[in-house]
């Protein structure tokens, strides 16, 4: 695990050229969905809307650790690689580093101009979503957080 | 069944296996997505990504005729070649790109049909390999062919004398009820709404939903004659938010139903939605007036 901080440093020493192969890692490096999650993505649930890929996107929060739970087809790279980012980063974070990262992390990784306003607006919802999310489930015992998603 | 007006600037996706290698065809792809080419794309193809290399980086205007040439020049791209574009979303940013090139004169210009989907539904080979590309030079061209570009001025004037205008946005941004599409609210406007006496025929309409390739002509006629009354005699403007989708309409007015005066109003609803005084209407067109 490496922080959004630290991800994000990485991005800015390389150019446009090194940005899109980082990308393209993180890409790569999406874990697969667990088993227990795929039957709420394939009833269409947590999905992210602004997306005009499916993205599917459930932070969860158990026993005080963020947990990132997602899937992004691979013919939506860039989504994927940038929700991968995410995972990298916050994923076993406290919901205290969540609610404290970033307001401009397109920025931040200096994908803004690399994207353009058209491209970075699903990634931006992607991010609020989560923060959200993880905001609304640290304030939440675990087991009503579960039966909220039956 | 009728062919198009000008078939042959359509390939499709066996003509493209049987020309992979020749040395006088350049394969282009465009998409919606940055980073989709480097996944894999077809061997021997090019990126062009529309909004870090056809668009000027800082003013809201395509890059000019150098960069043009400098751009064709670093993809292997002489004036004789024949470019064949293919993307994701339909062919979206590939008729975009298509039109730009257009824009510059390049003479030989083609699309494949069905594009990156159906590439990849046939399961024919994708590589991350990178092509192979000629040292060559490209004359900076002359001054942009504004025949097939629309400039605001140039529309408003359109309007009012009730020229054509094809609005190819969705039926809730034509009839004023969202002022963006969904998850893009940074390319929004100040109103909401269409230019009056505009139609609306959504851009995706004029492909086939399961293999990306365009209709027959005789659906499209239907579509954009029969239907909306549109005449491929009359000059006829087509836009849309940015002037992308838009340039995937005016490829199959101009190319595929032979409208040869099409402009693509690329100002779009972007510019015309926040302009101050320009005419707007709300609500669904008025029922057409069948074409002969």
């Amino acid at each position: 695990m490496a922080s959004f901080e630290d991800i994000a440093a990485g991005f800015q020493m390389v150019g446009r050229d090194g940005r899109l192969e980082l990308l393209l890692e993180y890409s790569d490096k999406l874990p697969p969905l667990p088993e227990a999650y795929q039957e709420l993505r394939e009833a269409g649930l947590n999905m992210v809307h602004e997306c005009q890929s499916p993205v599917f996107l459930r932070p969860e929060v158990r026993d005080g650790t963020v947990r990132i739970i997602a899937d992004v087809p691979r013919n939506a790279p860039t989504a994927r690689a940038f929700v991968s980012i995410l995972h990298e980063a916050f994923d076993g974070a406290t919901p205290e580093a969540v609610a404290a990262a970033t307001d401009y992390p397109l920025r931040d990784l200096g994908l803004a101009n690399l994207l353009g306003a058209q491209r970075t607006q699903g990634l931006s919802a992607i991010y609020q979503r989560m923060k959200h999310a993880v905001a609304e489930r640290s304030h939440t015992p675990i087991a009503s957080d579960s039966a909220d998603s039956a | 069944m009728s062919t198009y007006a000008h078939p042959d600037v359509l390939v499709d996706t066996d003509w493209v296996a049987d020309h992979l290698n020749d040395d006088d065809v350049r394969l282009v792809e465009a998409n919606e997505d940055v980073l989709l080419y480097d996944t894999g794309h077809i061997p021997g193809a090019v990126k062009v990504d529309w909004h870090t290399e056809l668009q000027d980086p800082v003013q809201r205007d395509f890059i000019d005729e150098a960069a043009f040439a400098e751009l064709c020049e670093t993809k292997g791209i002489g004036p004789d070649t024949t470019v064949v574009f293919y993307g994701d979303k339909n062919n979206w940013w590939a008729c975009y790109a298509f039109w730009v090139f257009r824009l510059y004169g390049h003479e030989s210009l083609r699309v494949m049909d069905g594009g990156r989907k159906k590439w990849a539904a046939e399961d024919r080979p994708l590589t991350t390999d990178a092509p192979d590309l000629p040292t060559v030079s490209y004359p900076v061209p002359e001054a942009p062919d504004l025949s097939i570009r629309a400039f605001r001025g140039e529309v408003l004037a359109h309007q009012q004398q009730d020229g054509p205008m094809v609005d190819v946005r969705s039926p809730e941004e034509f009839r004023g009820e969202i002022t963006h599409l969904p998850g893009l609210p940074e390319e929004s406007s100040m109103r909401g709404g269409h230019i009056p006496g505009a139609r609306n025929v959504p851009w995706s309409n004029a492909v086939n939903d399961d293999d990306g390739t365009f209709k027959p002509r005789e659906e499209l006629e239907d579509l954009y004659q029969q239907r909306e009354g549109l005449s491929p005699n009359d000059p006829t403007i087509a836009y849309c938010r940015i002037g992308e989708r838009s340039s995937h309409t005016w490829f199959v007015l101009k190319y595929l139903l032979g409208f040869d005066q099409v402009k693509n109003y690329d100002g779009s609803w972007t510019e015309w939605g926040n302009l101050v005084g320009m005419p707007i209407e709300k609500g669904d067109a008025e029922a057409a007036t069948p074409a002969q």
